[in-house]
């Protein structure tokens, strides 16, 4: 962690020891595997894959206090106690039952907290876990004048995904005010267990088949033109804010009666097939896939990703589009619930069969919790051209290596519509990426006035096919 | 069982995988689609999946999402998917 000039220093460290109820080794649940298998294919860039967070501390609460909170976090949920190990016979978790948090205190000094909080979590993001030793997040306390005002964490994806930290963010908030959050009794090593069942087990196979379909006959890659030469570090994010995306996919929802997050995905996956030169778009979907009821207020990763197809007639126009989105996000849902590993033995047939695996590193995520914007403003339909004035979009992130083409990720602020577009700049330069985040600005505020004609999506946009560099 | 035996259970699942942001009385009135009620893409695959679950059927779609517009609609897929022989007047 570093301590700038002037901002926040590290006053010293504490140890939180955390006593749990149960200890164990287990199989990896199916979202666990997936993550493990994105932890070995990004090497060096699995930092990526961490998930920084800041829980506030709330009301004036002494350190002991925050502590005493964060020990109740540790010991309610096994996914915090938990290794990952590669064995013989496939990686494996392991619960410890006892052992200690070594927690950071950090005063902010000038910095507002809450924003030291986040650039610490960030910070502390930047160092991949070393997973079969490390208990699986960091944490550091925030302190005003000595007084607690913020938990900065990171965690590793392979123990929580975000609806795992909105969960936890939740239970901080009751266990500050002193009270009982709901009983924990559902976790990984549980989780595990369940899918080894017949009925699960079936729904893989059904996945499997889906995917087989889709991968038979898909594309073999997200862009037909040759890479270029890439940025230095060779992907980066583009971000975007716009309140006017927001209020027209809300507007647009409505009105097509369908959910914002398919207005979103059908314009995403619109502008992506228009780049790439084709009018079919397939794209992975980041699923939170808490589906069974014993999942869904579950701490631990069970988001796995759905295969998602769109491939309207050259004839249809947008609202089409989005119509068909939305149904097809929902046989992409229904089909991500399978074991990677098998999953992944598939994909390696199919290489086999077509000469290599079609590329599918094209992805959508939508990390809202909610489907709404409760801060943005309600315009009329007429007025919400006018936002766009106030659209920003900036850099954000750049790895060596995510491995990503295409990765747009509606963000989870509420008081506007964030969008980014995380790109590989051999394939999408930064301007061509910044130009499709616009792009799909410009095609949802001209999809309240008319429904456009998938023709004129490159015009309506201002992005077209991109062939690549000369 | 009739189609019209299912109703209930189905409006209580709707209810229960919107978490309560789509009440049964308002699924089984039938006024409006489950869409423009909320119901999400997420909610649903939970729906398909607790009708398998819950009645011990497989959900095929076969393409027509109207099958999962409405919770008469819904009925009528169950009945069929558990009773394959069996067509009466709430079928029709």
């Amino acid at each position: 962690m570093t301590t700038p000039e002037g901002s926040p220093a590290r006053a010293a460290g504490a140890t939180v020891e955390f006593h749990g109820a149960r200890e164990g080794e287990a199989t990896l649940t199916w979202g666990q595997r997936l993550i493990w298998r994105a932890v070995h294919l990004m090497g060096d860039s699995q930092s990526f894959l961490n998930c920084p967070w800041v829980l506030p501390v709330y009301g004036r609460r002494d350190l002991a206090t925050v502590l005493d909170a964060l020990r109740v976090l540790l010991e309610r949920h096994e996914t915090l106690r938990t290794t990952f190990h590669g064995t013989p016979e496939g990686p494996v978790q392991r619960v410890r039952r006892d052992g200690r948090l070594i927690v950071d205190l950090v005063e902010a000094g000038q910095e507002r907290a809450l924003r030291a909080a986040e650039r610490i979590a960030g910070e502390l993001s930047t160092t991949a876990f070393v997973h079969d030793s490390d208990l699986p997040l960091r944490c550091a306390v925030v302190l005003k004048a000595g007084r607690p005002m913020a938990l900065a964490l990171t965690f590793s994806h392979l123990a929580v995904d975000f609806q795992a930290l909105s969960l936890l963010a939740e239970e901080w908030k009751i266990l500050l005010r002193g009270g009982d959050p709901p009983p924990a009794d559902w976790h990984p090593m549980d989780q595990a267990a369940l899918e080894r069942e017949e009925s699960f087990q079936a729904r893989s196979a059904r996945s499997i088949r889906y995917w087989r379909a889709v991968l038979e006959e898909a594309p073999l890659d997200v862009f037909d033109h040759s890479p270029g030469e890439p940025e230095d570090p060779r992907f980066i994010e583009v971000g975007m804010e716009s309140v006017a995306l927001a209020a027209a996919a809300e507007t647009l929802a409505g009105r097509w009666t369908i959910s914002t997050t398919s207005v979103l995905l059908g314009a995403c996956a619109t502008v992506l097939a228009t780049v790439s030169g084709r009018q079919r778009a397939v794209m992975q979907l980041v699923h939170s896939n808490r589906r069974d009821p014993r999942t869904r207020t579950m701490i631990g990763n069970v988001g796995q990703d759905g295969l998602f197809v769109l491939d309207p007639s050259p004839s249809d126009g947008f609202a089409d589009a989005c119509r068909e989105a939305h149904r097809a996000a929902f046989t992409a849902y229904r089909n991500a619930h399978y074991d990677p590993f098998a999953m992944q033995a598939m994909r390696e047939e199919i290489g086999r069969l077509r000469g290599r695996e079609p590329d599918l590193d094209a992805f959508f995520n939508d990390r809202r919790t909610i489907g709404t914007w409760p801060g943005v403003p309600r315009p009329a339909s007429g007025e919400i051209a006018d936002l766009t004035a106030n659209t920003r979009t900036y850099v954000t992130n750049a790895w060596p290596g995510v491995r990503f083409k295409a990765f747009f990720t509606v963000g989870a602020a509420t008081d506007t519509g964030q969008l980014s577009l995380i790109a590989d700049t051999a394939y999408l330069p930064r301007e061509t990426a910044r130009a499709m985040l616009l792009g799909v600005e410009s095609l949802l505020v001209r999809a309240l006035d008319e429904d456009v004609p998938l023709a004129a999506v490159p015009r309506v946009c201002g992005v077209g096919p991109y062939a690549g560099t000369p | 069982m009739t189609a019209g035996r299912y109703r209930r259970a189905l409006a209580e699942l709707v209810a229960e995988v919107s978490d309560g942001a789509i009440g049964a009385e308002e699924a089984l009135a039938g006024e409006r689609s489950l869409s423009a009620l909320g119901l999400t893409s997420v909610a649903r695959v939970r729906l398909v999946d607790a009708i398998e679950d819950t009645f011990g059927v497989e959900v095929g779609l076969g393409g027509d999402w109207s099958s999962l517009e409405s919770v008469d609609a819904l009925a009528v897929l169950v009945s069929r998917a558990a009773e394959p022989g069996d067509r009466t007047a709430a079928d029709a």
